[in-house]
């Protein structure tokens, strides 16, 4: 079986990076498109060929399913890599490729599409025998019906406006007696919430953990999975910290869920790589929540303990060539950790933080992996995800991944704009999450309001700065002070300026 | 030389004296002497008695990131600038802020030595401080605690040490 011979890699930052460096090391020719604002980008640089998209809004360029079909046909590519995010899990893009004769390196349009409708994935699942959460998504919505179908689900119970947010129109209910009482009140509240008082109801997990399970697909229906990975630690419900094994899988547990992800796969004829999330509740019940049908951001980690590269058997499988990955051969060894290093700022909710990075220094050393797409001197803007870089370590246990990551993250040097990075390192030095103690509350749990050195300055930092300044006086300085007795503290007084 | 750091609205005044690759930093009238190389841009080895500080440190105008310890300090190096000629007398110490005297560490008579604090002016939630210029005698105080105080007004005269004949 033949491999492509070009691909074009719809997608930019540390994932085109990946994929570019997997096409590399099969001899594919690559191709990168890039935004204005990307011309200079890591992913530009190494790619064989470029395609400019021009300007830099997503919708004109990286998810722009014309310019980038346009771009394949121009440079001549068989296939196209959409990473993820942006096109990954557009059924139309996927199309696109298909009516253009470019093979798309995921799953098939239909499958994507299934897949994209909540309500449809569940039935689908439902119907292959694969757990899901139990709820009533129903359009009867008269109070008896409601009382009816909650009785049913079970308690706790969660009650939720159908055109929901922000914690209004949402009840969690423990016993029946409380029921009726708190489906009308759910029921007013998004009436003057949302001008909709439709509501849902789903039995409410106790102590919930994510996790989800990788899978391969081949073309010619052999399936298999590659184990989990546990992704509770999230905030503003993405995923900052994923961990492979999950400390709480028992080897019976993997082995259901294991089978269960397989079937989901096989229920909808599922290709390529693709992931299913379930919830797993604090009694190790597990419902399944959603798949997704791409290359996962924490992919590294099962990289990492299964040794199976992941996006060469994406191109491999896209290609047509069969799998002989057997599941019974497969193995999990030690514990892997990632942390995603964002552009964001943790003790101001988390927000994007945006500036260019005058300085990069990443950590190395034996089972460190950096997968970045970023360099010194990069703009960040706030244009795109502020996903710098995740940053995977391998232990041969859990303490020891741990360890390893603690290291790492104290060793990363990002200047220029404010990271997550000492706030990443919290998380792992935590008592919980040191005894594996983790649900998707986590970071609204133990790290609400959290900011970095309450104290103020290190008086370390501030030598360190009057040290560098002393070291490289500014010329304004210089001039400003010439004439001025040195010795005099009020030849600053004057006009009290705090910088903009 | 006399430098002002802001960070999360605090602000820090630190003194700093060079001889070779010996500093002498002033803060909050502890001396620090340390010993420090640059060992390629933005990369220092300090070292404080028998501590090795380690840090890196960007510089983009007057933004300052210090990366020290695995933490990130976000910090901006500010100018307190505008001083006009002025026709006081060399030991009547101005206030640089508008805002309140919180504290008076010293009283009519003291012996100061160069660089005690003298008194603490708040400011929207920052603190400045009046430090001695040199060493002398406190002539005359000119504020209580609590007291308002304008920009430029004299907060403490002082009397400089004459040298030893």
């Amino acid at each position: 079986m033949k491999l492509f011979s070009k691909v074009l890699i719809a997608n930019r930052g540390e994932i085109a990076v990946r994929i570019i460096k997997a096409c590399q090391e099969m001899r594919i020719k690559t191709v990168a498109v890039y935004s204005d604002v990307d011309s200079k980008a890591p992913h530009v640089q190494i790619a064989d060929e470029t395609v400019n998209l021009g300007d830099p809004t997503p919708s004109e360029s990286y998810l722009n399913i014309s310019k980038i079909i346009d771009a394949a046909e121009s440079v001549g590519a068989e296939a196209i890599h959409p990473g993820y995010g942006f096109l990954a899990e557009n059924p139309d893009f996927a199309q696109a490729c298909e009516d253009s004769g470019i093979k798309f390196i995921g799953a098939k349009p239909e499958v994507i599409a299934l897949m994209g409708d909540k309500i449809k994935a569940k039935k689908t699942m439902e119907k292959a025998d694969v757990p899901v959460i139990p709820g009533y998504h129903g359009l009867r919505q008269d109070i008896s019906t409601l009382v009816k179908e909650g009785k049913k689900i079970g308690f706790p119970l969660l009650v939720k406006a159908t055109a929901g947010g922000g914690g209004k129109g949402m009840k969690i209910v423990h016993s029946e007696e409380y029921l009726e009482e708190a489906i009308e009140s759910a029921k007013r509240e998004a009436k003057s919430a949302f001008g909709n008082d439709s509501i849902f109801l789903e039995k409410y997990l106790d102590r919930p953990r994510h996790i989800e399970f990788q899978i391969l697909a081949d073309e010619h229906g052999n399936i298999v999975h590659l184990f989990e990975r546990e992704c509770s630690i999230q905030r503003r419900h993405q995923k900052i910290i994923e961990e492979t094994p999950s400390p709480v899988m028992t080897p019976e547990l993997r082995d259901r869920m294991g089978r269960a992800a397989v079937a989901a796969a096989k229920a909808v004829g599922y290709t390529n790589a693709g992931t299913i999330e379930f919830m797993v509740d604090g009694d190790l019940n597990f419902y399944f929540m959603e798949m997704n049908t791409r290359l996962q951001v924490e992919h590294p980690i099962t990289e990492a303990t299964t040794g199976i590269d992941i996006a060469k058997w994406q191109l491999r499988i896209a290609a047509g060539m069969e799998l002989t990955l057997k599941q019974h051969e497969l193995t999990q060894r030690g514990h892997a950790i990632e942390c995603r290093i964002y552009a964001e700022d943790p003790s101001n909710g988390f927000l994007p933080s945006i500036g260019v990075l005058e300085k990069i220094e990443v950590p190395t050393g034996p089972n460190i992996r950096n997968d970045t797409g970023v360099e010194t001197g990069m703009e960040i803007t706030s244009y795109y995800d502020p996903l710098l870089s995740k940053l995977i370590v391998y232990g041969e246990n859990r303490d020891d991944a741990i360890d390893k990551m603690i290291w790492a993250l104290s060793r990363y040097v990002v200047l220029g704009v404010t990271t997550n990075i000492p706030f990443l390192r919290k998380v792992l030095e935590h008592k919980a999450f040191r005894k594996g103690d983790i649900t998707t509350h986590f970071i609204e749990n133990h790290f609400k309001n959290w900011t970095l050195s309450k104290d103020g300055l290190p008086v370390d930092a501030l030598i360190a700065l009057a040290v560098y300044d002393s070291m490289h006086p500014g010329r304004e300085e210089v001039v400003r002070y010439k004439e001025a007795d040195p010795h005099s503290p009020w030849r600053h007084a004057g006009r009290w300026r705090i910088g903009v | 030389m006399f430098i002002n750091y802001e960070h999360n609205s605090h602000v820090y005044n630190i003194e700093v004296e060079r001889k070779k690759n010996q500093y002498f930093v002033t803060y909050n009238n502890n001396i620090y002497t340390v010993e420090a190389h640059e060992i390629k841009p933005g990369y220092l080895k300090i070292r404080l008695g028998d501590r090795i500080i380690k840090c890196v440190i960007s510089e983009n105008g007057d933004n300052r990131f210090v990366f020290i310890d695995g933490d990130v300090f976000r910090v901006k190096r500010i100018q307190l600038t505008g001083m006009k000629k002025s026709s006081r007398k060399e030991g009547d110490l101005t206030s640089p802020i508008s805002g309140r005297v919180v504290r008076v560490k010293t009283k009519k008579g003291d012996i100061v030595k160069k660089g005690d604090v003298l008194m603490v002016i708040e400011s929207m939630k920052m603190e400045y401080l009046i430090r001695a210029p040199y060493d002398g005698r406190i002539k005359r105080i000119n504020f209580r605690e609590n007291d308002q105080i304008d920009m430029g007004e004299i907060t403490v005269e002082i009397e400089k040490k004459r040298k030893k004949q």
